[in-house]
């Protein structure tokens, strides 16, 4: 097993802890609830094996559902999350990138870093919550649930983008 | 042959994907099913053993509020059972009623103490995993009541957990009940949104009633016994059909704040479901 592995496993359960844990009692005006493990998914750097980042994304949502009794829901919207991320990934690189370039704010800059993981994320909280609800009966609701999760969740992954920027910012300086 | 296997060499991480999503959604279906998986649920042992440790450290902050009511409820019910007793004493000039009475009420049913370890409102369909399982004698359709009144019916068990699912369900919580010293009964349903209040169907039209009386467990379905609290008449409605009342009570069990519950074991509710079936098998006879 190589250092980046072992890097994302340990990422894989401080997420998922912190998920269960913490973040799922969050309901926020009874609509938000931050999905963070989302962040896991949009870290994976340029030309990493896909199959590898499927099995990641299946994994990861199998433990979350596990914790939330809802099973198959998180893993079927992070499989297909984890499916299109490498390719919507290239819309947004820099044209400079190198070839195992990972997404960052630093690497992306603010407005590209913002569009990339908002997009991602709000995409993944439509799904979540429509195979949660599993009709779109309640249409309001399941907007509403999906658009204040998605910004709590975005929210987030802002807040420790850039503590990792600063951080890195501090060991350059 | 050559082709297809470049063709599969080349595309293989759509296979898998494939086959992930597939993997998902049987996953998805599966668990709406009665007796679904029980290793993906929280009545697995690994994430029962979490939860558990989550609810001990806050438990240890609540306490002291527990306590509180605990003992508010207590006084309470004292009160009540002396002046129930005071009066029965003095119409019928027998003292010692009470005590037989409800000895032999309490005979019947084994109470399992269990806590809550995971617990959801916020959700349409929500489910409650406590710390008891097979091991204690919890089985599947056996009921669930907290101190101050009707939780749910079990619905998964493990060596050592068990998931229940709370009248907070809209999906597959109906409970029977009736209104208190009326007699009338129709079934608890939730509709989703606020956590404190449900709804009774099927009251019939001829009903007589008032706000603020008590719903409780008709005892019809035999997880219950008759008389667990349900909560308070707030609203009366018409049914969507017309053919009956709907009405809105306040639940009396507040399940955002839930921690110690009693699984009920009643021994005779096996011979009851044994007499059911017994009656259904020999109906399906006649009529073949």
């Amino acid at each position: 097993m190589t250092i980046d592995s072992l890097k994302r496993l340990i990422l894989f359960v401080v997420l998922c802890l912190a998920q269960a844990l913490v973040l799922n009692r969050i309901h926020l005006f009874d609509y938000a609830t931050p999905l963070l493990y989302v962040y896991f998914v949009l870290l994976f750097p340029r030309n990493y094996p896909k199959w590898a980042l499927l099995l990641w994304c299946f994994a990861l949502g199998l433990v979350n559902d596990t914790f939330s009794n809802t099973p198959g829901v998180a893993c079927a919207s992070l499989t297909l999350l984890g499916a299109i991320q490498p390719y919507y990934m290239n819309v947004f690189l820099p044209r400079d990138a190198v070839e195992n370039f990972v997404p960052s704010l630093s690497g992306f800059g603010f407005a590209k870093f913002l569009g990339y993981a908002s997009s991602l994320v709000l995409f993944y909280c439509l799904i979540f919550f429509a195979l949660e609800a599993f009709n779109f009966f309640n249409w309001e609701q399941w907007l509403l649930s999906s658009g204040a999760s998605a910004l709590l969740t975005l929210l987030f992954i802002v807040v420790f983008e850039n503590f990792k920027r600063n951080k890195q910012a501090d060991v350059a300086s | 042959m050559k082709n297809l296997l470049e063709f599969l060499a080349k595309y293989h991480h759509w296979l898998l994907f494939v086959l992930l999503e597939v993997a998902s959604v049987v996953l998805l279906f599966q668990y709406n099913s009665y007796q679904g998986s029980v290793w993906f649920s929280s009545a697995n042992a690994v994430v029962g053993k979490l939860y558990e440790w989550r609810s001990d450290v806050e438990s240890f902050f609540s306490l002291k509020k527990v306590n509180e009511e605990l003992s508010l409820r207590n006084f309470y019910l004292e009160r009540q059972v002396h002046e129930l007793a005071t009066a029965y004493g003095d119409l019928t000039k027998d003292t010692t009623a009470l005590e037989r009475n409800g000895l032999k009420f309490l005979q019947q049913y084994q109470l399992v103490p269990a806590k809550v370890v995971s617990n959801s409102v916020n959700r349409k369909d929500n489910l409650m995993t406590i710390n008891k399982g097979s091991k204690d004698g919890v089985k599947v359709d056996m009921g669930v009541v907290c101190g101050s009144g009707v939780v749910g019916v079990v619905y998964l068990v493990s060596d050592n957990y068990s998931v229940v699912i709370p009248a907070l369900n809209s999906e597959s919580s109906r409970i029977s009940c009736a209104i208190r010293g009326r007699g009338y009964f129709g079934y608890l349903h939730w509709t989703g949104g606020d956590a404190s209040r449900a709804y009774v169907e099927d009251i019939p039209r001829h009903a007589q009633f008032h706000r603020g009386d008590w719903v409780v467990t008709s005892g019809y379905s035999s997880i219950f016994p008759p008389g667990v609290m349900v909560g308070q008449i707030e609203k009366v409605f018409n049914s969507p059909d017309g053919l009956s009342y709907r009405l809105q009570v306040k639940l009396a069990t507040d399940f955002a704040n839930l921690r110690d519950v009693f699984v009920i074991n009643d021994e005779s509710v096996v011979e009851q479901t044994r007499l059911l079936h017994a009656a259904q098998d020999s109906l399906k006879a006649t009529q073949q």
